[in-house]
C-alpha cells in the first residue's frame, strides 16, 4: 500500500549505509510485484527493519549473545519466552537475527489471527513476512528453509502481570511436533528486559473478550493516558541464544516423548533466561564494558 | 513349478483362487488409466453454458484442434454471435433448458451423435448473477448440475468437467498462504445462495467420482480476468472506481480467460479425475494488480463498503456485488494448483493442439 519510492525515502535515512546494504542484499523469492508467495514485500521489509534497527540500537539497546547457534541456512524453529504487553520482544528477536546473520535471515513468526482482522496492521505484518499461525503456513515456510519464530506460551503470555515476571507459562507442544515432522532443530532463546518495559497490573478479561483480544492490560498509565499509556519504557534487552536442540522424531508417536521434549526445550529457555539475568546483573554492576 | 501347481485344486481352494483373481481384475479396473496420459480417440464435446466468455474461448480452441470431431454448444436463447460463423460440420448449437431432464437427455440422443456419441461434457452453465437471484435460478443451478451429470453417466461419457469457483473456500484472518483442494469449504448458512448451489453441485459430482466409466472433474478457478468476464474479481476491476476497504490488501493469484480455457482443454484431453484448483502464475496483493492496470481504487472504511457498493450498482458504476463474497476484499485467497500443474500442465506436450503454447 506504500509505494516503493516512499518506502525507500522513509527507510533509508533511518539506517546506516551498511545496514541498508543488508536490506538490499536480502534475497526475496519474488512471486510477482516485489512480494514473495507469502506476501513479504521487500520495500516494507526495509521500512520495518529501519524501525526495528532504531529500537534495537537506540531504544532497547539490545545486548545479545550466541548468534552462532542460529543456522546460517535451512529451516529452524526459534523458540523462547514471551512477555511485555506489546510484542516488542518478537520484533527485537527478528531484528537481532537479521542484524547478526550473514546473509541476513528473516524470522517468520506464527502470529495470532486477531492481528489480521485489524486494518493496516494485518497488511503490515504480512508484508514483513509474518504469517497467521496455521499448520499449512508453518509447513510452507519450513519447506522453503525459513526460520520460524514460535512463542509456545501463546499470546496470553504477553499479558503476564508484573507478579508473574520471568515465570514461564506451560509450553504448547506444537513447536516440537512441527520441528520433528520436518526434521529441523529448535533454537531456544531467553529474552530478559521485556518484562520491565510495561508494568501490567491486571488483565481486564471481560473487555478483552468483547474486543476478541487475548488480554486487555491495565497499567499505571493505560488506559488512563490513552494509547500513549502503552509506550514501553526503554528497558535494556538481553537476548541469549542456546545450542540447537534436535527433537526426537518419536514425539510424533508418543505422548511421553512429546512431553519430555517440550520440557527439554522449556528447561533450555529457563536456563537461557537465568543466563540473561546474570548478564544484566553484570551490566548493572559495570562489570561488562 | 508354478505356485498354482502347489495348491491342491479342491473346489473350495479353486473358488477362493478365482475370487482372488477377480478381485485382482477389479483392482486393475479401479486404478483406471494413468492420470495425465492422453485420452484415446477423437473428441466430441458438449459445452453447457455457451454464453459464457470462457465457453466461447474454449469452443474456439476446440474448433482449432483437428483432433476434435464435433462440438455441441448448449445454452438458453440464441447462439453467441462470435460462434455463428463456425464450421457447421463440426459445430452445432442447441438451445435447451438444462434444468429440464428430458431436454438434457435429448442432447445425447441427437442423430448426428448416434454413431459417434459425445465423449466429453463440460458444465459451465451456472447462473452466477448475484442480482435478481430467485428460486428459478436456484432450481436451474441444482437441476442442471444433476441432470447433466446423470445423463453423462447414463450415456457413458468418458469425461465430465464441472467448472466451480474459488468462492467455495472459507476465508478469513486464519488464512493459509496457499489454499489446497482439501481446505475448509464455506458452509456458513448465511452465504449467498449461489455459493450454496455451487457447493451442492460440487457435492453431486463428488458423490459420483468413483464411477468407472466417466472421469468426473471439478475445477475451482481463481478469479478470472478478461474483458466482459462475469467473475467477481473482473467485475470489481471493471468498476468505476473499484471500492475497497481501507487497511486491507489481500493476496490473490487470478487467472485469465485464455489460461482458463487452456486449462479446460488440458482437463478434457488428458486422463484424470477429482477436484483441482486452477490459478494464474502471478501471486501478489490486490492493489498491485490494480496498479498494474492503471486503476485507482477508492478506499472506504469496511462498514461503508456494502452501502457504497449498492449505490454504485444503482448508478450503473459497477456490476460487482460486494455482498456475494464479502470477505474476499479483506483476506487473502491464493489457490494452490500444484496438483493440476503436476498432472495436467506438466503433460501439455501430450495434447497436440496445445503443443505450441
Amino acid at each position: 500500500m506504500l509505494g516503493r519510492k516512499r518506502t525507500k525515502k522513509y527507510a533509508k535515512p533511518l539506517l546506516p549505509p551498511r545496514e541498508w546494504a543488508r536490506v538490499e542484499s536480502y534475497a526475496l523469492d519474488d512471486a510477482g510485484f516485489g512480494t514473495d508467495r507469502f506476501g513479504t514485500n521487500a520495500d516494507v521489509l526495509g521500512l520495518g527493519y529501519a524501525l526495528g534497527y532504531w529500537l534495537h540500537k537506540h531504544y532497547f539497546r539490545v545486548v545479545s549473545t550466541g548468534h552462532d547457534h542460529v543456522p546460517k541456512k535451512g529451516g529452524g524453529v526459534v523458540v523462547g519466552n514471551h512477555s511485555g504487553v506489546l510484542p516488542f520482544d518478537a520484533m527485537m528477536i527478528a531484528t537481532d537475527v537479521f542484524r547478526h546473520t550473514d546473509p541476513p535471515r528473516l524470522m517468520r513468526y506464527m502470529v495470532d489471527y486477531f492481528v489480521y482482522r485489524v486494518p493496516f496492521l494485518g497488511v503490515f505484518f504480512r508484508s514483513m513476512g509474518q504469517m497467521p499461525g496455521t499448520r499449512a503456513n508453518f509447513d510452507g515456510l519450513i519447506e522453503e528453509g525459513h526460520l520460524i519464530g514460535i512463542f509456545p506460551e501463546g499470546a496470553e503470555a504477553l499479558g503476564k502481570t508484573a507478579d508473574k515476571a520471568y515465570q514461564l507459562y506451560p509450553f504448547n507442544p506444537g513447536h516440537v511436533e512441527l520441528a520433528a515432522r520436518h526434521g529441523v532443530p529448535v533454537i531456544p532463546f531467553g529474552l530478559v528486559g521485556a518484562e520491565e518495559q510495561i508494568n501490567m497490573i491486571a488483565n481486564f478479561e471481560p473487555l478483552a473478550r468483547i474486543l476478541r483480544m487475548p488480554y486487555f492490560p491495565i497499567t499505571p498509565t493505560f488506559p488512563w493516558l490513552g494509547p500513549a499509556g502503552l509506550l514501553p519504557k526503554p528497558a535494556r534487552y538481553f537476548i541469549t541464544y542456546g545450542e540447537p536442540i534436535d527433537i526426537d522424531p518419536a514425539v510424533l508417536t508418543s505422548i511421553e516423548t512429546r512431553e519430555r521434549e517440550v520440557a527439554r526445550v522449556r528447561d533450555a529457555v529457563i536456563e537461557l533466561l537465568d543466563e540473561g539475568q546474570r548478564t544484566r546483573k553484570r551490566y548493572a554492576e559495570g562489570k561488562v564494558p | 513349478m508354478s505356485d498354482d501347481a502347489d495348491v491342491k485344486a479342491t473346489p473350495g481352494r479353486k473358488r477362493r483362487r478365482d475370487t482372488m483373481r477377480r478381485a485382482a481384475l477389479v483392482t486393475q479396473v479401479d486404478e483406471g488409466p494413468e492420470p495425465g496420459t492422453l485420452r484415446s480417440g477423437r473428441r466430441r464435446v458438449l459445452i453447457a453454458g455457451a454464453h459464457r466468455l470462457v465457453a466461447v474461448h474454449l469452443i474456439e480452441h476446440l474448433l482449432a484442434d483437428p483432433n476434435v470431431d464435433a462440438v455441441m454448444a448448449v445454452a438458453r436463447g440464441a447462439c453467441p454471435p462470435s460462434l455463428l460463423g463456425a464450421d457447421p460440420d463440426r459445430f452445432h448449437f442447441v438451445s435447451a433448458d438444462l434444468s429440464k431432464r428430458r431436454q438434457v437427455d435429448n442432447l445425447f440422443l441427437l442423430d448426428r451423435f448416434r454413431d459417434k456419441p459425445l465423449d466429453t461434457v463440460v458444465h459451465l452453465a451456472f447462473n452466477g448473477d448475484p442480482l435478481g437471484y430467485t428460486q428459478r435460478n436456484h432450481e436451474f443451478n441444482v437441476n442442471s448440475a444433476k441432470h447433466l451429470l446423470e445423463a453423462s453417466l447414463r450415456h457413458l461419457v468418458g469425461k465430465y468437467i464441472f467448472l466451480s469457483s474459488d468462492a467455495v473456500y472459507r476465508i478469513g484472518a486464519r488464512g493459509d498462504y496457499k489454499v489446497r483442494e482439501d481446505a475448509e469449504l464455506n458452509l456458513d448458512p448465511s452465504v449467498h445462495p449461489i455459493l450454496r448451489d455451487t457447493i451442492d453441485a460440487e457435492f453431486i459430482c463428488r458423490a459420483k467420482m468413483d464411477d468407472l466409466e466417466t472421469e468426473i472433474m471439478v475445477l475451482r478457478p481463481s478469479g478470472v480476468f478478461g474483458g466482459g468476464v462475469i467473475s467477481g474479481l473482473n467485475l470489481l476491476f471493471e468498476s468505476n472506481p473499484p471500492v475497497l476497504p481501507v487497511g486491507f490488501d489481500p493476496m490473490i493469484n487470478p487467472t485469465t480467460k485464455e489460461h482458463l480455457s487452456r486449462d479446460l482443454m488440458l482437463a478434457l484431453n488428458l486422463h484424470g479425475k477429482g477436484v483441482y484448483n486452477v490459478a494464474g502464475v502471478t501471486v501478489g496483493p490486490l492493489s498491485k494488480f490494480l496498479e498494474e492496470r492503471g486503476i485507482q481504487p477508492m478506499r472506504v472504511p469496511g462498514p461503508a463498503l456494502k452501502l457504497l457498493n449498492r449505490a454504485q450498482r444503482m448508478l450503473g458504476m459497477t456490476r460487482y456485488h460486494a455482498g456475494f463474497h464479502p470477505r474476499r476484499l479483506y483476506y487473502s485467497l491464493v489457490l494452490d494448483d500444484s496438483r493440476f500443474e503436476k498432472i495436467f500442465r506438466a503433460n501439455m506436450s501430450r495434447v497436440p493442439a496445445l503443443d505450441d503454447d
